[in-house]
């Protein structure tokens, strides 16, 4: 079973937010990690209908030991820019932010699920 | 001052724009309208959503900034972002780590030192590039930003092409060098003269980047100078009737060109042009002299060639004499110097700077330099006009804030956009690549010893590093999740131009900057003399000991 988080922007600053399981918060470590995918479309249902609240949220795949998102885009979004890591989620430090920095291995293009939509 | 000066009616024009945006805004924040409706509102607005905040491109018209203007784009890097600010290589600047809410403010700041971020996206005709050197080299023909100005008043919000099948890029050099890779754009502008000594234009159209890399043919060799706005006129009104609006990837005038045929294409743009009402399209003789005239002069000394002070300080040191000689272009005016600025200081990100970096550059140019600095296309500054006497402390007061790298056009030079960093877009990074080169070549001498060799990285297939034009171009790449970079070599974006050739298969990251070594030392074992750059040796000998170099351990493996 493929762990999943909710993830998206917030709108008035573009941040990057997780869904903790009852509010978003901004570190991947304190989001909430589902192993049923039925909830998980249910809280993605839920954040779709909060536009003014959150740009394009989604669901995201998550390591089996549910440490860092699969996809490297998705770990440096939950990091920072490798340029300045004194600046975004990674200047928090710590042994949550070091677990997606050292995360490695094969990954998903893009860590994001369901985006290729099958015709009916 | 030389700098054009906005009138009462673009000042308007910008606070109403900054107005209009205030209220957009409000109405996303208010749930008014979707983010739907209001993506193509903040794009036109250079107003995109990142993977970490939202990032704002402000427009630089044809790359000239003066101090006040530099000054607030370092204010609002501080009051509003993270400190910094990334140029690019379309000679405008990024601010990655933007606030929606604050964006209305930025914009009104922007629009009091007349600056803005119209034409920064969507399918319109965007910012114009032009020679970074212009008014100060002798080579030139004629002045490429009164042309580039006038391109930007007749294209700014022109209803015709507002909704064009894709962005538009347009690029005018008034040199036979070519600091502006014209054929890589939708349009190159080459200003010229006849035989009888008329101003004009060699034409090009349809060159690019992207997925799909053309250089563009020339399709005019000489226009007018006076027919240039109905002559793109007839260009754009073709583009529009006959570009792919059906396929985003075949959307961009290139790929009409390309499968139209230069000779084809040619004659269409004639035939429009020739149906044309051209006279209220074309510039009247007295806007363009009040243009020109907007400008302003430079107030240039009658000053000896040599400069005893200069001599003086440079046999003294001999870190001002590399930077001397490799950061130097000649003026047009003897006694003066342009001098470049780069922002590629082995280690940092190419095209960033500080707002301390900014102030201090804008600082120089204001005492040192009348008031003037210039974007690069390679993401570096200039100083266009500074006086040979006033060189060594211009330069102790750019080595005072890391600005003094001396590595103009040298391996450390590095074109190198955002790429997965910050761009929603990338596949790969493309600063960390860049960084690990400059650090493997950061001796200077050795730098020097290798000579001109361009590299170029992009984070994707866009292209935005244009890798495709480099002597050495990277291109990142997603193999199955992880991060891989593609190598091509034999590209130029100079008046030289060439589409660099992929090399071989993809490297994963740590093995890159290896590579670059492997290629370089390769050069150096085979090049005729050490005035030969490593394109020439290149494009002497081919691929194959260039091949060699980088894959052979791996075949062997």
């Amino acid at each position: 079973m493929t762990l999943q988080a909710l993830t998206a922007n917030r709108l008035l600053d573009g941040d990057v937010v997780f869904w903790s399981g009852e509010r978003w918060v901004e570190q991947f470590s304190d989001a909430h990690l589902y192993d049923d995918p039925e909830p998980a479309e249910a809280a993605l249902a839920t954040a779709k209908g909060l536009p003014t609240v959150l740009v394009d949220p989604y669901l995201i795949a998550v390591t089996d030991d549910g440490a860092a998102p699969v996809s490297f885009r998705e770990r440096i979004r939950a990091l920072g820019p490798s340029d300045h890591l004194e600046l975004g989620k990674q200047a928090e430090g710590g042994a949550a932010i070091a677990a997606i920095q050292h995360a490695h291995g094969s990954a998903l293009s893009t860590g994001r699920l369901s985006l290729i939509r099958r015709k009916p | 001052m030389s700098l054009y000066a906005y009138d009462q009616i673009d000042r308007e024009m910008l606070a109403d724009r900054a107005a209009e945006f205030r209220g957009q805004v409000a109405r996303r924040l208010s749930g008014d309208i979707s983010e739907d409706q209001f993506k193509p509102l903040r794009l036109m607005n250079g107003l995109y959503l990142q993977l970490h905040a939202y990032m704002l491109r402000v427009a630089i018209p044809y790359g000239a900034l003066d101090g006040r203007q530099l000054r607030a784009l370092a204010a609002i890097s501080r009051d509003f972002d993270k400190g910094y600010g990334h140029f690019t290589t379309r000679t405008n600047i990024q601010f990655h780590w933007i606030r929606l809410k604050d964006a209305p403010d930025i914009l009104d700041r922007l629009a009091a030192v007349d600056l803005h971020a119209i034409q920064t996206s969507g399918n319109c005709i965007r910012n114009v590039t032009a020679d970074p050197y212009a008014g100060a080299t002798a080579e030139e023909i004629d002045d490429p930003r009164v042309w580039s100005e006038a391109i930007r008043q007749w294209s700014t919000f022109h209803p015709e092409f507002t909704y064009l099948p894709r962005k538009f890029k347009i690029a005018v050099t008034g040199s036979a060098k070519d600091r502006t890779a014209a054929r890589a754009h939708d349009i190159g502008l080459k200003l010229t003269r006849n035989r009888e000594g008329q101003l004009g234009f060699e034409v090009m159209v349809g060159g690019g980047m992207g997925r799909t890399p053309y250089l563009g043919p020339t399709i005019r060799q000489f226009l007018p100078a006076r027919s240039l706005l109905s002559y793109l006129t007839a260009i754009l009104r073709v583009y529009n009737r006959l570009g792919r609006r059906d396929n985003i990837y075949k959307a961009r005038i290139k790929i009409l060109v390309a499968s139209t045929g230069a000779e084809e294409f040619a004659r269409l743009v004639e035939a429009e042009w020739a149906a044309l009402d051209q006279a209220p399209i074309d510039l009247p003789d007295l806007e363009l002299a009040r243009i020109r005239t907007a400008f302003g002069v430079v107030p240039f000394e009658t000053l000896p060639a040599r400069s005893d002070v200069f001599e003086a300080a440079r046999a003294a040191d001999p870190a001002l004499a590399r930077f001397a000689r490799n950061n130097l272009a000649p003026h047009k005016r003897s006694g003066y110097a342009i001098v470049n600025i780069s922002l590629k200081a082995p280690g940092e990100t190419p095209g960033d700077a500080t707002a301390a970096q900014m102030e201090a550059v804008a600082a120089v140019a204001e005492r040192y330099g009348q008031d003037d600095i210039r974007v690069t296309h390679a993401q570096n500054l200039v100083l266009p006009h500074v006086k040979l006497d006033d060189l060594p402390v211009v330069f102790a007061e750019l080595q005072r804030h890391g600005l003094a790298t001396p590595n103009l056009d040298l391996v450390t030079d590095i074109i190198a956009c955002p790429g997965l960093d910050y761009c929603a877009l990338a596949n790969a990074r493309a600063i960390p690549i860049a960084q690990d080169i400059a650090r493997r070549f950061a001796a200077p001498d050795r730098a020097e010893a290798i000579g001109e060799l361009k590299v170029k990285i992009s984070g994707c297939i866009n292209a935005c590093g244009h890798h495709h034009a480099g002597h050495i171009g990277i291109l990142g790449v997603d193999k199955k999740g992880e991060e891989f970079y593609q190598l091509s070599l034999g590209g130029s974006g100079a008046e030289d131009a060439s589409l660099a050739a992929i090399l071989g298969p993809a490297l994963p990251a740590d093995q890159v900057a290896p590579a670059v070594e492997a290629l370089v030392d390769a050069y150096l074992g085979l090049r005729s003399d050490p005035a030969e750059r490593f394109l020439d040796t290149y494009r002497r000998l081919g691929p194959a000991p260039f091949k060699e170099a980088v894959y052979a351990d791996a075949h062997q493996a």
